[in-house]
């Protein structure tokens, strides 16, 4: 069976799509178009990644070419999907598997409703609030408010995102609302001190993956998506910084 | 207390993958790379290294044993640079910073400010160190691969 320009395209076009919307490296994408347009039998493929939207165009065997281009809005975080993209990606270059079986699995997992509801998503974060106030060297209470901070930091998360909230508003709010349950507990209970309630309640706050990326993609040479990701960073954690430092202002 | 500390970042690791979703068979090793990554920080600052230096030894140590464990794997090294780094992260430093700016303590603010910005760039610049060198050997073994198919 030939597979048609179009088929070719909408495919690596489909799957670079759902790596950026889920947070991949841009030389990942672009590698992982590449290979999967080549796979498909295109003779030359050029692939062009920014964070907003992911350009394609492919040159088939017989010489004609198409252009795609993909305006990528909503981005979330889902490694998980990154790493299943990147297998059938591998398995399609390898010839383990056909146009039709990559094209039906490509379209499930951007459908799909990958990893954890909001309960243990609300839980890991207040996990990882607790820790990083265990690492504090705080004591038992401190801990447990900690650990409901960031338990409420994820819950503002997915009402906001609910409400398709404007970039950094979470973080803004997030910020606030920690500094709001340290402050409040430490107004009720004085020996408790805000400190390892707000540090372990804004730990979920921190851009790990935007971080990881703009330093990934700068050494790659994506100038242009390094220094946009590197920016998404610093003004996140500018954005938990206000937040933080708006609740602690009327405070004091 | 250091037991409890231990247990406390493996949980941190594994939690924030389940935060970022990453496959769930993978939870165990993002775990080991963070307790292995603060235990580095730990001990050098212990041996009275500064913070700047065991946060940049224990960021080269995150992205160097995530490169390998992402060519064994097979899967993206984002998957366990992000849970390693994060036990890392001055937190500490940037809430007494702006403790103390809102306090009016400016002097001591931008003191603080500065440490936890550098703290934050050697975790950075740790990861950029490691992402380079697999880089380099990535690019070197491609080209030795294209010379060995020309040569045949």
């Amino acid at each position: 069976m030939t597979i048609s320009l179009e088929q070719m395209v909408s495919l690596a076009a489909l799957a670079g799509e759902v790596m950026l919307k889920n947070g991949a490296e841009t030389y990942r994408i672009e590698e992982t178009m590449n290979h999967m347009a080549k796979a498909c039998g295109a003779s030359t493929v050029e692939s062009f990644v920014i964070p907003t939207g992911v350009f394609l165009t492919v040159t088939d065997e017989a010489g004609h070419t198409l252009t795609v281009m993909r305006r990528v809005r909503d981005r979330t975080i889902n490694l998980d999907r990154i790493s299943k993209v990147n297998e059938l990606s591998r398995s399609l270059v390898a010839q383990r598997m056909g146009y039709e079986d990559a094209k039906g699995i490509l379209t499930s997992i951007s459908k799909e409703r990958t990893g954890f509801s909001l309960l243990p998503s609300m839980l890991a974060s207040g996990v990882i609030g607790g820790g990083t106030a265990v690492l504090q060297n705080a004591l038992f209470f401190e801990t447990l408010a900690a650990f409901a901070a960031a338990m409420i930091v994820r819950y503002i998360a997915h009402i906001v995102s609910k409400l398709h909230g404007v970039q950094f508003s979470f973080e803004f709010l997030g910020g606030m609302a920690v500094a709001f349950c340290g402050v409040l507990l430490h107004s009720i209970w004085p020996h408790l001190r805000p400190d390892a309630v707000i540090i372990g309640g804004i730990m979920p706050l921190v851009p790990g993956v935007a971080i990881t990326n703009a330093i990934r993609d700068v050494i790659a040479g994506d100038l242009l998506s390094g220094l946009s990701r590197g920016l998404e960073a610093a003004l996140t954690a500018a954005a938990v910084a206000m937040g933080v430092v708006i609740i602690l202002a009327l405070k004091v | 207390m250091l037991m409890v500390k231990i247990i406390a970042v493996l949980l941190i690791s594994a939690s924030v993958g389940i935060l970022y979703r990453i496959p769930r068979k993978l939870l165990l090793y993002v775990s080991f790379v963070g307790m292995v990554a603060w235990l580095i920080m730990y001990i050098t600052m212990r041996l009275g290294g500064n913070g700047i230096l065991a946060d940049f030894l224990a960021s080269v140590a995150v992205g160097v044993i995530a490169e390998i464990l992402a060519r064994i794997l097979r899967k993206p090294a984002t998957i366990f640079i992000i849970p390693g780094f994060i036990p890392l992260v001055p937190g500490g430093d940037a809430y007494m910073t702006m403790l103390y700016m809102v306090e009016g303590n400016y002097v001591d603010g931008v003191a603080k400010g500065m440490q936890t910005i550098l703290t934050a760039g050697a975790i950075a610049f740790g990861i950029f160190v490691s992402s380079t060198i697999f880089r380099l050997i990535k690019n070197y073994n491609l080209e030795s691969c294209s010379t060995d198919v020309r040569k045949s």
